[in-house]
């Protein structure tokens, strides 16, 4: 037998006296006291709690269990394996006396592991409250044997984000007993037969969502745009980069308080791929906006580097310390010590930048410029064009790009020349990722994931070879300043030894992971999806031709780079 | 899941509520317990207000292939399930001789039911047939109700030379303690007194006789429900914070109910 649905929805007009007038009539009734219980339900900025299947929330005022709030993890549905009882993966509970901020803060155990990996590095915002007062109702038998059990839920939600409130509709709990389905069952047909209540599709958060005007998972950092194949290019190019900007400006609240460091990551990551767009979809805007726009944007990206660079030798700092010898390991402190009381600055003049006219400018103007409709007689060249022509060009331009400068790459090529790859697999990467659905999905997601491990590879060299960079210069600074005795000093020297041997070792692996991208199947692919219905002979003669496209080497470069 | 037996050879020694009350305090503190009724006399499931009866009687409850699925019951209290008995368990212990591994037939019923409950309380019927010796290889521990007199200290040797005599029962955990205690009796004090030390593992607790136990008749629900405050709800929340520790001590590798059949 399938588990029945056990929670239902009141139509408007029927409450509680209205359900407890027609249950009397059929059973013979007792109430329990009634209750108050108030909740607030979190989850990360992106929602990741929630695309993982569950909701955690932190409930108070439940009288009968413990005595403080506590934290509940539950899963979205019920296991249908165990729709009766409980199971050990049900939900995970432990007392919250304060309020969660970080999954890594809370005290071990299941409820803790179980979100931390999901949650990582991101602070648990409050994402809606819900105020309910439950009466329950048993039927009892001759006995005084309770038969089932029902909660009437009366609910207001209270949207944190905005102080939007309002009822919820009279929601009713079949309490799960043992042993007692017919009684259930019976109970279940009354309801719904007799009175048209209909089952609860959405988990109460939903139901909430959805009365404050807002839906769950309404934020990703991720590239998803739907595009028509035919449409302009011009029209195409605005849509994704406005759907960059929306990503950009949702991020800036939460950078500006630092709630986490993800919020200036997604804002740069956006910065970055906006840069990209525009120097690499064309020629498809005028000019003079993208040389513009360009620039300002290399602003933008500049003035949040340094608070981000902060961020990363923190969150890198345990690993930091865990590799080096236990005995030096303590000397490292002062290093943190040290990022530490320059952080609290730096953050500052962020916030300052980011709540400045200068940046208010710049994003107005954008916003004007991207979302005025596109001109009749466009003046740059593949305007008007659509889109997937232009597409399938510059990727292909780009896919060519990168093989030639990782053909190229041997054991003795310059780092500079693992960095100039690194940028153009990039730019291939963010090109793909725009256009992905001009593309069938099972031959991009694969391309996708094979650039971003080139990436991870590359990206390993190129980031340790800056960190090792970094540290050194913090080095100086910190001597500066006189705050590295001659142990820190000398634990941070070991601390880039370490990093350098890391980036010898991304090195010696560089070979075998751009080997799987030169696979005669990747290969293959590339050309079927962006160059189809082409001579493969004569493209091999091209590819092997010196001195690669024309004018390529004269142009300025996209600025994807790290 | 842990199993725990409450078992006296003799009966009216109290163990029926003590089965009960601690079962509630399993429940209360956040465990999912059941409490499998063996008693063909039906007491526990009295008291809980559930008709005695098995689905199919108690040969299918052995039988059955789905084991104890069916006839499980929801108790009015949160967390808390009960087996009920019913009046042909009687025949326990014939329907048991009739099975393959007469001896560890409970143990079987018991291991689906692993995933589902956190402690299983076994109220037995006194007497050692083969229904006991199920038990004594079910169980992570066996609590034994003591009434301080000598007959009582006689009936417990009689328990651990049986025991002892039986190698694949020579390591189950034996915790007496005393039940329906008078100390207007000198004879209870002194027992009080001086058994415990023949004894190791017999536990602190020692429940009062009180005439609010003999209400539970009248209520219907455990004495703890009702009377929280008594002098014998006391000594039932200090009995099983002592099972409590004994369960811990014993670890999870004495856990015969998730284990592989020897």
């Amino acid at each position: 037998m399938s588990d029945p649905k056990l929670e239902y929805l009141c139509p408007p007009g029927f409450g509680p006296t209205e359900v407890l007038t027609a249950l009397a009539g059929h059973w013979r009734l007792a109430e329990e006291p009634a209750r108050g219980l108030s909740r607030v339900f979190y989850d990360t900025f992106d929602w990741a709690l929630f695309a993982d299947g569950g909701v955690l929330e932190r409930r108070a005022g439940q009288a009968g269990r413990g005595s403080g709030p506590e934290l509940v993890w539950s899963p979205r549905e019920r296991s249908e394996s165990a729709p009766e009882s409980p199971s050990p993966s049900e939900a995970l509970t432990q007392p919250a006396p304060t309020e969660p901020s970080f999954a890594a803060e809370l005290p071990t155990g299941p409820l803790r592991s179980r979100i931390l990996k999901v949650a990582g590095i991101r602070r648990l915002l409050p994402m809606m409250g819900v105020e309910t007062r439950i009466r329950t109702l048993r039927a009892l038998d001759d006995d005084d044997k309770t038969l089932w059990r029902a909660a009437l839920d009366e609910s207001r939600f209270r949207d944190p984000q905005t102080g939007r409130e309002g009822e919820l509709a009279l929601r009713v709990r079949v309490l799960p007993l043992r042993g007692y389905e017919d009684e259930r069952d019976a109970l279940l047909d009354h309801l719904t037969l007799l009175h048209g209540l209909s089952p609860a599709a959405d988990p109460l958060l939903v139901e909430a969502l959805e009365a404050a005007g807002r839906r769950p998972c309404d934020y990703s950092s991720k590239i998803d745009f739907r595009l028509d194949p035919r449409a302009r290019a011009d029209a195409v190019t605005k849509t994704i980069l406005l759907g960059l900007l929306d990503t950009l400006e949702r991020n800036r609240d939460g950078a500006r308080a630092n709630l986490d460091s993800e919020f200036l990551h997604d804002l740069r990551v956006a910065v970055r791929r906006t840069r990209s767009a525009l120097a690499q979809i064309r020629p498809v805007l005028p000019d003079p906006v993208v040389e513009h726009y360009k620039e300002r944007f290399a602003w933008l990206q500049q003035i949040t580097g340094a608070v981000r660079d902060l961020d990363v030798y923190l969150l890198d700092f345990t690993d930091y310390q865990a590799s080096l010898p236990p005995s030096l390991r303590p000397h490292l402190e002062p290093m943190r010590a040290f990022i530490l009381a320059h952080y609290d600055a730096e953050q500052r003049r962020l916030a300052e930048t980011l709540d400045g006219a200068e940046l208010k400018e710049l994003l107005v103007q954008w916003r004007t410029f991207l979302e005025a409709p596109v001109p009749a007689s466009p003046e740059a060249k593949d305007a008007a064009s659509p889109i997937k022509s232009v597409a399938d060009a510059r990727i292909w331009r780009m896919a060519k790009r990168v093989r030639r400068e990782g053909r190229a790459i041997n054991s003795e090529s310059p780092a500079t020349d693992m960095h100039e790859l690194r940028k153009s697999c990039k730019k291939l990467r963010y090109l793909v990722e725009f256009f992905q659905s001009l593309y069938p999905e099972d031959d991009v997601r694969p391309l996708i994931r094979l650039l971003k491990e080139l990436l991870d590879n590359l990206g390993s060299f190129q980031d340790l070879a800056v960190q090792a960079a970094h540290l050194r210069e913090l080095a100086e600074r910190m001597r500066a300043e006189g705050k590295g005795d001659t142990d820190t000093l000398l634990a941070m020297g070991a601390l880039i030894g370490q990093v350098l041997e890391r980036q010898q070792r991304a090195r010696d692996a560089f070979g075998v992971v751009f080997a799987g991208f030169l696979d005669g199947d990747n290969q293959d692919r590339l050309r079927r999806l962006f160059h189809p219905g082409q001579n493969r002979g004569r493209e091999r003669g091209e590819d092997c031709g010196a001195g690669g496209e024309p004018g390529e080497a004269t142009q300025p470069d996209a600025g994807a780079g790290a | 899941m842990r199993v725990i037996g409450v078992y006296n050879i003799k009966g009216g020694v109290g163990k029926t509520a003590a089965a009960v009350n601690l079962a509630y305090l399993s429940a209360v503190g956040g465990y999912r317990t059941l409490l499998w009724d063996l008693d063909p006399q039906a007491a526990a499931t009295y008291y809980f207000r559930v008709k005695a009866q098995v689905a199919g009687g108690g040969k299918a409850l052995l039988r059955r292939k789905r084991g104890l699925d069916a006839s499980i019951k929801g108790t009015d209290f949160e967390r808390l399930d009960l087996l009920p008995a019913e009046f042909s368990l009687r025949n326990m212990d014939l329907l048991l001789e009739e099975q393959k591994g007469p001896t560890k037939r409970l143990l079987r019923l018991l291991r689906p039911q692993s995933a589902t409950y956190d402690h299983c309380l076994l109220d037995c019927p006194p007497s050692i047939s083969l229904v006991s010796e199920n038990v004594f290889r079910a169980a992570d521990l066996l609590l034994v109700p003591l009434i301080p007199t000598t007959l009582s200290a006689r009936t417990l040797d009689q328990l651990l030379d049986f025991l002892q005599g039986h190698a694949r029962h020579r390591r189950l955990k034996v915790l007496p303690f005393f039940s329906m205690v008078d100390r207007r009796k000198r004879l209870h004090r002194e027992l009080i007194e001086g058994l415990p030390e023949r004894y190791p593992g017999f536990l602190r607790a020692s429940i009062p006789y009180t005439s609010e136990v003999e209400r539970m008749g009248i209520h219907r629900m455990p004495l703890i429900a009702y009377a929280p405050s008594n002098a014998a709800a006391e000594a039932y929340r200090t009995l099983w914070s002592e099972v409590m520790a004994a369960l811990d001590e014993g670890g999870a590798a004495a856990d015969p109910a998730l284990g592989p059949v020897p």
